[in-house]
Parts: structure tokens; C-alpha cells; sequence
């Protein structure tokens, strides 16, 4: 499975070469809307003192034709976007919007508590997603033998 | 009716969006368009997340369509942002339209951040028949 990671520890041209190649292999209903390379949906990740919060460009995305996961400290969303109901392909004058399946997992910089993330879906298509972060346990000591005893 | 001009609606190139009155130094983003062909006119699709009813201003103009959302940051200054695939700032797009588009019944509904204008074509008038009499 790729996880995108946050941060510098992997190449973040490699992420993303590596994410639209992905999401081109899951979208075959139609990749018209896919030409600007962009990975959809676009998210932003802020960090406040307590939390991480995650927001998502979800414009027409219903709450029904959403899913949120999480599993061993990776989020995984995914949903679909469908076009207008009954017009044809001749009929579009201009495609430009996205459209058809996707899905995108994300891991974090640090802990956050699984149990307690929340979500919303503003009516204005902004997904909102809460991880608070988990208490950060004390540094444990190790002590270190000498090596000729 | 094989002779029907199709209707217009044209984005209007990106360079000409300098020319509007810029009120706020905020960064401005096309937004990403349908545009499809009915049996009753045209429907414009566009992606403006972050847009409600309250911030967004669609007008015409002569022959021009111009739409413009604004869109507030999520959160406040407090909040450090980590990671970022898209920038925050208002929608703005504009389209040349044709005659052929009845600008006095031109509707738009937003919902989840999507607007979807109609643009109806201009009903023609019944052809009447004129009688030509015979001179003799």
C-alpha cells in the first residue's frame, strides 16, 4: 500500500508521481477531468497545539458517497463523484471537473488518539477532519551496559 | 433547425480576469467548469469549494458572465499549516455569451459547493404564415 507521508523524509516529487499514478489506475470510468495532474481531492494539513486538522476540497461530494477509515495510524478517505445524471459525452462543451472514484491514505507526523477523530462535510464541499494528538509518552532510559562485564 | 447556430458560452481568457477592479489584495482562482449542451439551452458547472449563497456574486453584464466566490481560511492564525495541495483564496471566472442565450431567465442554484448556472436559449417566435393572394 503507498501511504502519502508528511514531511521531508521521502522525496515529495516520488509522493506524488507516485499518488497520480494511482489514482489514474483507480479512476477508469474517466480521466478527462484528471489532465491537470492534480490528485484529488486537494488537502491541506494544519497543526494546532492539541490537534491535527485536515481539511479536503470536496465540492459535490455527498456525505452518503463518503468514507473515512483509520487503521494503525493511517487515514484512509475515499468516495466518488459522479457527473450529471443522463447527458451524454457529445453533449459537454468543456470538462474540466474531476469526476469518477477516488481514494487517498494519509499517515501523520505524530500519534493522534484513532478513537477520537471527527469529521464533517461543510454545505460548501470543505471536508473537515479532527485528529487530536495523543499524549505524548515519557522518554523511557535505557541503560547501557558495559560491554566487557 | 439544421441551420441553428449553437449557443456561446466562452471562458473568457485568463489575461482578461487583470481587468477587474481588484477591492483586496487576496490571490483569485479559475475555477474548474462543465459546460453541456440541453435541449433547452446550456448548464454551466463550476467547482467553487469554501462558497455558500452569501459569498458568492454571479452577474451579467452585457454580454458577460462573470462569477465570483470568496472563500474564508478554514482556521485561524493559531493554526500552523504543515502540509499544503491547494491554496485558499476566492473563484473568479468569467464567459462571454452569445445572443442566442436569454440573459433575463438565467438561473443558479449553489449546493455543496458547486454552482450550476442554466442558461436557456432564446425562445423564437412561432413562424406565421402569410397568405399571398393571387393577383387575378
Amino acid at each position: 500500500m503507498a501511504v502519502f507521508r508528511w514531511g521531508q523524509q521521502w522525496d515529495p516529487f516520488r509522493d506524488l508521481e507516485r499518488e497520480v499514478d494511482r489514482l489514474l489506475a483507480s479512476v477508469s470510468l474517466s480521466v478527462q477531468g484528471l489532465r491537470f495532474g492534480r490528485q484529488f481531492p486537494p488537502v491541506n494539513l494544519y497543526a494546532l497545539d492539541h490537534e491535527f486538522v485536515l481539511t479536503a476540497e470536496l465540492p459535490g461530494v455527498r456525505r452518503e458517497d463518503l468514507e473515512i477509515n483509520v487503521a494503525d495510524g493511517v487515514l484512509t478517505i475515499k468516495g466518488k463523484r459522479l457527473g450529471p445524471e443522463g447527458v451524454p459525452d457529445d453533449r459537454y462543451r468543456r470538462q474540466e471537473r474531476a469526476r469518477g472514484t477516488w481514494q487517498r491514505s494519509f499517515s501523520f507526523p505524530e500519534r493522534v488518539e484513532d478513537e477520537h477523530i471527527s469529521a464533517e462535510i461543510s454545505n460548501s464541499g470543505i471536508l473537515t477532519i479532527r485528529l487530536p494528538r495523543a499524549a505524548t509518552s515519557q522518554p523511557r532510559q535505557i541503560k547501557v551496559m558495559d560491554g566487557n562485564s | 433547425m439544421s441551420e441553428e447556430k449553437p449557443l456561446v458560452a466562452m471562458p473568457v481568457a485568463a489575461g482578461e480576469i487583470t481587468e477587474e477592479p481588484r477591492t483586496e489584495p487576496a490571490v483569485v482562482f479559475l475555477p474548474q467548469i462543465d459546460i453541456f449542451e440541453t435541449e433547452e439551452g446550456l448548464v454551466l458547472l463550476a467547482d467553487l469549494p469554501g462558497v455558500t449563497s452569501e459569498t458568492l456574486e454571479l452577474q451579467v453584464q452585457d454580454n458577460k458572465l462573470t462569477l465570483f466566490g470568496r472563500v474564508q481560511p478554514p482556521l485561524d492564525d493559531a493554526a500552523r499549516l504543515v502540509h499544503q495541495e491547494y491554496q485558499v483564496g476566492n473563484f473568479l471566472r468569467s464567459f462571454i455569451l452569445s445572443d442566442e442565450v436569454d440573459h433575463e431567465r438565467i438561473t443558479a442554484k449553489l449546493n455543496q459547493g458547486v454552482l450550476e448556472v442554466t442558461l436557456p436559449r432564446v425562445r423564437r417566435s412561432e413562424p406565421r404564415r402569410i397568405h399571398v393572394s393571387s393577383a387575378g
